[in-house]
């Protein structure tokens, strides 16, 4: 058992959603002081690589403008490769955040309190880094905006049968309300830093973005219903998004694709890679910021379930998606998928079957849920084995589809690759960014908390939300 | 010439283009509003004066005639065509050559001649790149600098008046195959005036054997021509005479019209094939056998007794084959004056004089073989041959030595020793000079080299098997300063000045017996051939029967070496073109590449695995080559093909430094002497133990075949994609995808339903749909015009002929070996190769893949901007302006047939006479832009607009007419005129293809007639791929028919 500089005594009690002793001064400095201290060497130095990371991504995205996209691997067959897996992981990591902020505050799950702040800016950071890739991967980048529908000079519309239609709605759409909702909630702590700020600039700033906060009680009113309505507008969403980009896939008819079982399953699997991307982030962030009083083993513990059962959803996907590839009797499926388990991808498969069915099963126990290691390490696992998920969905069906005379390979370049760790990069340098600037968890909501549960003593009231009385 | 007012000139000045290609812009010539004007207003001068005016000169008077379309008026941006001939190897192929502008864009076949019938060759089509590479050489060089014709002139007059005392000794001239008539009359005047000059000629793919075992047989030179169209048996002894025969698109032509099978034609011809490698015809034969090149002339032997060839003597020893040889000398002697037994080049002279023994007795002379007076000048002899030349060359004998065409130091078999003679004349005193295309191996080691006009900037004439001669029509003035070798050959005869024009108008006004020369000249032009100047069937006697029995089979040695002609790049003439490099050969799909091939046993047996890199030794020469493991050869059997390892090709056919991707294969020529000029015995090989990527556009060239390990590891899951009938139902049902349905014509005349039951379940069901149909905002198809094609498996020979002639017409770009390797290849059709039977007598299968034109397009609905669109008339079509390239229609693709601008192929490949080649009509696609086969809609909508051209003039005369009679007249009119239209359009795969395999047209009735597309659909062999997706596809396909002899192979498929 740690114990914290102020002489708190941190606790595994799984009941606990705040440390005990916590006053409302306790928990507002101990946020903004973040904002407020000096950068740290450490700090610096993982924001530097980060920021190497997005350095590259330009050299990458500037050769890629120049030249083509026949800079990647893609070929025909396969003329979907990396830029579409990463499209589709990033979304689904994109997906903890609402699902967290917005199903969970309607469902009144007060432990999300700690962790919605940064799993909001993570979704938010995931869609960027998504959103890049559909663009990118165009042929001719330039005319991107032909798929928006706009009046023109030509009449034409976008092709609304295509599923990539309904794709940019739904990613723009998710984009924009994760983004109001994620700045709704932030008002009251960006109106906090604004009154703790020690320079003028950061005064201003701050100012002008609270929106003349001043924590009256209209205002708290008023942003209680706003902020739950947002959620309302929000939760749909979180199937949407994943239904969509699971239907790019379906509405096609390559063997792999075609198949009915994608919106769910893609859903259930955007929100397990979610919650791994959460862990991941959240366990380093509470150490590196000695908050493991406020990001308890309690949400861990909730975080490790919620990824158990959606695992275990994707798990019965993979089991349908096989299942039905042999018992439609159709000689493409079937072999899709014994190409799936035997083909020249087969590592690929073996590897997202261990990282994202076998390997969360130890999740059943509790104390494994616990273990703080253990929890980041599998988080690593399940985010790889998700990429692997997307790569091996949309590789091997391309590449062993119909006719054999057109069969080939994929063979990513240096440049899939500079992409791909570019936008990690561009994650985590923007993730980095917001966790020095804003409040990496929501100050007025503990503060909420703490006061439900008597400064941490008694597990808090399990009756209502807490915005919404 | 003054009568022929359409075509006159005068005062046309011609018109100038792109004058930036040209080395020496015409000053003179100034392009103004009002010049352009003029121009335009000359009508039809234009065409000729663009044609051959063109820009280095000044305005001509030489006159070239269009064919047969004699249009009223030019109006630009319309097509003109004209006749001429391409030579290959000496012999004449009949072309249209294609204008636009004045520039030749395209070939295509010329119907009216003997030996195209209007189907082209892959080299036909693909010369018209060749005119304009941009490595030809452009000016005179001595010596590597450049000099002017002047000066060789100068020194060429100098030599020539000093060996004119000693009549013309030490003058020698080494020439290619020829069967110019123009050429021998120069040649006849130039031995009047050197009589002891000499003159040689050499071509690597010379038909020596052929003329050998003629000259054996009859005891004088002679030609021989088949017709397959009268043959229903026929049997080849290593002939590929689909690929390598002087008439070969003729023959492929005539054979594929006998094989033609429809529910009403329910006979075809036999093919049995022996032979030493794997070549085209042998994977059209119905009954085939690989053997060693060394065994073939016991098996012929063997045939030609059993046929009752008399004088041969039954070869003592039976062969463990005598039941099939005797099976099909049993069928032979059963179709006695309709068969035909053909030898190839690549064998023995004692093997074409059986095949001429059996002909004979089988009756076959005069109906299916025919004898005339020999076609080349000089038939190839040893007389004549390359290595008296080179004996010459070493004895001091030379003084003058003059290279025509060819590229003898690359091609010359390695036991000459003829660069190394060449090298040491050129340093002597002798003058050596050179007129070729290139500079190449041998320019480089002659000190004058002299620019040479391709076929298509000159005037000429040349003869085709049979001999029927045609006139070379130039299409556009020379591009750099070339001459012709006929303009070459007037200088040495001292009248430097006569254009190419005035020598063969010349020498055909003197040889012909026309009483107005002028009006057969013009008609001569149009018609691309000289009428009736096909030599006369010669009486021949019976052959003399040969002793071949003393003829002792060549002891078979451990592992054999063939030699083959490329099936791209030929003999090495067509290294530089990048149109044939990237071609997937036949059977490999090996691109800008050659192989040593070995089949699946041997490589075995010797522990050689496919991609290995060995060592071919033929003591005491060596080559190294790569690896290919491919079935259906002979054991202990390596084929190489020739044309590779060019050193000085140019910028495509040869290897840059320090580039893996610039290396295009090995030299062949290196393991290839005088003696052993096709196959040679006494191989080894030496493995290096490691490997060397070969670059192919099928990865799994042994597709659906199981239990052949592949060429690459994990590749084990080979998918069945061919059915039969013999095949058990549940083999049939599970686990075949029916790409590929094989029948015999015994099983499809007991049940003419067997295609429609081979494709199972699918076949019976009216599949549900979710696709829109008209009543939900579909295309109603059932009015208008309709396009579809049909492609005939039974007749596709694989020759890829139709590939290239899709890449000119359609500006398809080249990507280059590294592209091809990352499988972003261009080409809008393709040829898959399924390889059935077994791994030691497999049975290739062709399917050109086009685009479907689905009417349920899977890859319309899933395009996020609509850039691909289905029209009224059933076209997919493909909008590149629109595209913005996510590349899932690509995806959606069942049919893969979809191809996207990875890299901007089009504008990084592109040189300025390149740009020249290209099709005015087709856009020339962008990076980043899916495109794909459109069914040339630029030729249906030119057809269109002439038809509704038409429609609106005969309407708006029987609008004013007085009377319902001229009324009604009109209006039949309307449609004869609308029928003939369509009925003559073709797409550009169509009109290459020299066996018809490929047809397209209207499936609704056009004017009321059916079109032959909308028979052959409802024909029973026609079925679709892929039909259970219910895309509906507009390219059908048609069963292959298999017509096995029923002695060996039982009608349950058992193969005896």
């Amino acid at each position: 058992m740690t114990t914290l500089s102020r002489g708190v005594e941190l606790t595994d009690d799984p009941d606990r959603v705040i440390a005990p002793g916590e006053t409302f001064a306790s928990v507002t400095d101990q946020i903004a002081g973040v904002v407020q201290r000096p950068v740290t060497w450490l700090f610096m130095s993982a924001f530097g690589l980060a920021f190497t990371g997005v350095m590259m991504l330009l050299i990458a995205v500037s050769y890629l403008i120049l030249k083509g996209v026949g800079i990647w691997g893609i070929d025909i067959p396969v003329a979907w490769g990396f830029a579409i897996t990463n499209f589709v992981w990033w979304i689904g990591i994109g997906h903890a955040g609402t699902f967290i902020s917005a199903m969970l505050l309607l469902m009144r799950q007060d432990w999300r309190t700690s962790i919605n702040r940064f799993a909001e800016a993570m979704t938010l950071f995931a869609v960027a880094c998504a959103g890049l890739f559909p663009l990118l991967h165009l042929g001719r980048i330039k005319y991107f905006y032909w798929l928006i529908p706009y009046p023109n000079t030509m009449g034409l519309w976008p092709q609304f049968r295509s599923a990539l239609v309904w794709d940019v709605f739904a990613v723009s759409t998710y984009g924009l309300i994760s983004l109001l909702f994620w700045y709704v909630g932030l008002i009251p702590d960006l109106a906090s830093l604004r009154d703790r700020a020690k320079t003028r600039f950061g005064w201003m700033s701050f100012g002008i973005l609270s929106l003349g906060w001043r924590g009256a009680s209209r205002h708290w009113t008023r942003y209680q219903t706003a902020y739950l309505l947002l959620a309302g507008l929000a939760a749909p969403l979180v199937v949407s998004v994943h239904s969509v980009v699971g239907m790019d896939f379906s509405e096609g008819i390559v063997p792999g694709w075609h198949s009915t079982i994608f919106p769910p399953y893609f859903v259930a699997g955007a929100i397990f890679s979610g919650f791994a991307m959460v862990l991941t982030l959240a366990i380093p962030l509470r150490a590196l910021f000695r908050m493991q009083n406020l990001i308890t083993l309690r949400h861990i513990d909730n975080c490790c379930k919620l990824m158990l059962v959606n695992g275990l959803l994707v798990a019965y996907g993979y089991g349908s998606e096989i299942y039905t590839s042999f018992y439609s009797g159709s000689v493409y499926e079937s072999f899709m998928t014994i190409n799936r388990f035997i083909g020249p991808y087969a590592v690929g498969f073996w590897t997202l079957i261990f990282c994202n069915v076998l390997a969360p099963q130890i999740l059943w126990f509790g104390s494994i849920r616990r273990n703080v290691i253990v929890v980041f390490a599998l988080s690593i696992v399940i985010n790889i084995g998700m990429w692997m998920e997307r790569f091996i969905i949309i590789v091997t069906s391309l590449h062993r589809d119909y006719l054999p005379s057109s069969w080939g390979m994929y063979h990513p370049t240096i440049w899939d690759w500079a992409t791909f760790i570019g936008t990690i990069g561009l994650f985590f340098t923007l993730f980095f960014l917001f966790a020095r600037l804003l409040p990496v968890i929501a100050m007025a909501e503990s503060r909420e908390m703490v006061h439900e549960t008597d400064g941490g003593v008694h597990p808090p009231r399990k009756m209502e939300p807490m915005h919404a009385r | 010439m003054k009568s022929d007012e359409t075509f006159s000139i005068e005062g046309a000045e011609p018109m100038e283009f792109a004058p930036s290609v040209f080395p020496e812009p015409d000053e003179d010539v100034e392009v103004t509003r009002r010049r352009f004007l003029q121009v335009m207003g000359a009508s039809l001068a234009l065409a000729s004066a663009a044609g051959v005016g063109g820009c280095t000169d000044k305005p001509t008077k030489e006159h070239i005639v269009p064919y047969v379309k004699q249009p009223d008026e030019i109006i630009p941006g319309n097509p003109l065509t004209f006749a001429s001939a391409m030579p290959l190897h000496g012999y004449a192929r009949g072309v249209l050559v294609t204008s636009r502008e004045g520039r030749p864009i395209k070939i295509e076949g010329n119907p009216d001649h003997p030996a195209s019938l209007g189907g082209t060759d892959v080299f036909m089509q693909a010369s018209i790149l060749s005119l304009y590479d941009p490595d030809r050489s452009k000016a005179v060089t001595h010596g590597g600098d450049v000099g002017t014709w002047g000066m060789f002139f100068d020194q060429v007059t100098n030599r020539l008046a000093r060996l004119r005392g000693s009549g013309g000794a030490g003058l020698y001239i080494l020439s290619s195959t020829c069967t110019s008539p123009t050429l021998e009359a120069q040649r006849q005047e130039l031995l009047a005036q050197f009589p002891k000059m000499r003159w040689h000629t050499f071509d690597p793919l010379a038909r020596r054997n052929t003329a050998a075992g003629l000259r054996a047989a009859f005891g004088r030179p002679l030609s021989v021509q088949y017709d397959f169209s009268k043959a229903d048996v026929i049997v080849s002894l290593d002939s590929d005479f689909l690929f390598d025969e002087p008439a070969s698109p003729r023959y492929a032509r005539q054979f594929a019209d006998a094989r033609r099978v429809r529910a009403d034609r329910l006979q075809m011809n036999r093919l049995y094939v022996i032979e030493s490698t794997l070549s085209i015809t042998g994977s059209m034969a119905d009954h085939r056998m690989a053997a060693r090149p060394s065994e073939i002339l016991s098996l012929a032997r063997e045939l030609a007794a059993a046929c009752g060839t008399e004088g041969n003597g039954a070869p003592k020893d039976v062969s463990k084959h005598s039941r099939r040889i005797n099976a099909a000398a049993d069928d032979l002697r059963q179709h006695r004056g309709r068969s035909l037994v053909i030898a190839g080049e690549s064998q023995p002279p004692h093997v074409h004089a059986l095949a001429i023994a059996m002909n004979q007795a089988l009756g076959n002379v005069g109906s299916t073989v025919q004898y005339t007076q020999p076609v080349e000048l000089d038939p190839p002899d040893d007389q004549h041959s390359l290595a008296s030349l080179v004996a010459d060359m070493r004895g001091g004998k030379v003084d003058t030595l003059l290279i025509l065409g060819g590229n003898p130091a690359y091609t010359a078999p390695a036991d000459l020793g003829f660069v190394d003679a060449l090298q040491k004349l050129s340093s002597s005193s002798a003058l050596t000079a050179r007129l070729g295309q290139h500079e190449d191996e041998t320019s480089l080691h002659c000190q004058w080299h002299i620019p040479e006009s391709h076929y298509l900037e000159m005037w000429g004439d040349a003869r085709a098997f049979d001999g029927t001669a045609s006139i070379i029509q130039p299409m556009i003035a020379p591009l750099y300063g070339t001459k012709s070798v006929h303009e070459l050959l007037e200088t040495l005869l001292g009248r430097p000045d006569r254009t190419g024009y005035e020598i063969i108008r010349g020498f055909w006004q003197s040889h012909s017996y026309a009483a107005d020369f002028d009006a057969w000249w013009k008609r001569t032009l149009t018609a691309g051939v000289v009428e009736n100047s096909a030599f006369a069937t010669q009486q021949v006697p019976a052959p003399h029967s040969l002793d071949v029995s003393r003829e002792a089979a060549t002891a078979a040695t451990s592992l054999d070496l063939v030699f083959r002609p490329d099936y791209t790049v030929h003999d090495g003439s067509f290294a530089n073109n990048a149109w044939m490099q990237e071609l997937p050969k036949p059977f490999t799909k090996l691109t800008w590449d050659n192989a040593a091939l070995i089949a699946p046993q041997t490589a075995m047996k010797l522990g050689l695995e496919h991609e290995e890199v060995v060592t071919l030794t033929i003591e005491p020469r060596s080559v190294e080559a790569t690896v290919y493991v491919l079935p259906g050869l002979p054991e202990n059997v390596v084929t190489v093909h020739l044309g590779y390892g060019r050193e000085r090709a140019g910028q495509v056919g040869s290897p840059s430094d320090d580039d893996e991707w610039s290396r295009r294969g090995f030299n062949a020529y290196a393991l290839r002497t005088s003696e052993h000029m096709w196959s040679s015995g006494d191989l080894s090989i030496q493995s290096h133990g490691h490997k060397r990527h070969l670059v192919t556009t099928q990865n799994h060239h042994a597709m659906a075949m199981p239990g052949f390990p592949g060429p690459v590891k994990r590749e084990q899951l080979q998918p069945n994609a061919i059915v039969t009938p013999e095949m058990p139902e549940d083999e049939r049902d599970v686990n075949n995808r029916r790409l590929v349905r094989v029948i015999t014509l015994p099983q499809f005349q007991a049940n003419r339903n067997i295609v429609k039951d081979l494709g199972g379940e699918v076949e019976k069901k009216s599949l549900l749909s979710l696709y829109p149909g008209p009543e939900n905002g579909g295309w109603d198809y059932s009015k208008g015009y309709q396009w579809g094609m049909s492609i005939d498996m039974t007749a596709c020979i694989g020759c890829n002929a139709c590939m290239v002639a899709c890449q000119a017409e359609n500006n398809i770009p080249v990507v280059g070996k590294h592209e091809v390797d990352r499988q972003r290849e261009m080409h809008w059709i393709r040829i898959d190769d399924y390889f059935g039977g077994t791994l030691e007598n497999p049975q290739v299968h062709h399917q050109p893949v086009p685009c479907m034109h689905c009417e349920n397009a899977p890859c319309e609905y899933v395009c996020p901007v609509g850039a691909t669109t289905h029209s009224s008339d059933g076209l997919n079509q493909m909008t590149y302006n629109r595209c913005v390239g996510t590349r899932y229609c690509s995806n959606n693709c069942p049919y893969k047939v979809r191809r996207f601008n990875f890299l901007g192929f089009a504008d990084a490949e592109t040189t300025e006479q390149r740009r020249l080649q290209r099709n005015p009509d087709v856009t020339v696609r962008t990076n980043g832009v899916m495109e794909k086969c459109s069914y040339c809609i630029q030729r249906i909508m030119r057809t269109r607009i002439e038809v509704e051209r038409m429609q609106v003039e005969l309407s708006e005369r029987a609008r004013r007419a007085d009377d319902d009679v001229t009324r009604q007249q009109l209006n039949e009119e309307s449609q004869r005129r609308e029928a003939d239209l369509i009925f003559g359009l073709q797409t550009a795969c169509q009109q290459a293809c020299p066996t018809r395999a490929i047809v397209f047209g209207s499936i609704n009735p056009v004017a009321g007639k059916k079109m032959e597309v909308a028979d052959l659909k409802n024909d029973p062999l026609d079925y679709s791929l892929l039909q259970e997706l219910t895309t509906k596809p507009r390219t059908t396909y048609r069963a292959r028919v298999r017509n096995p002899n029923p002695a060996l192979e039982s009608n349950t498929g058992g193969v005896a």
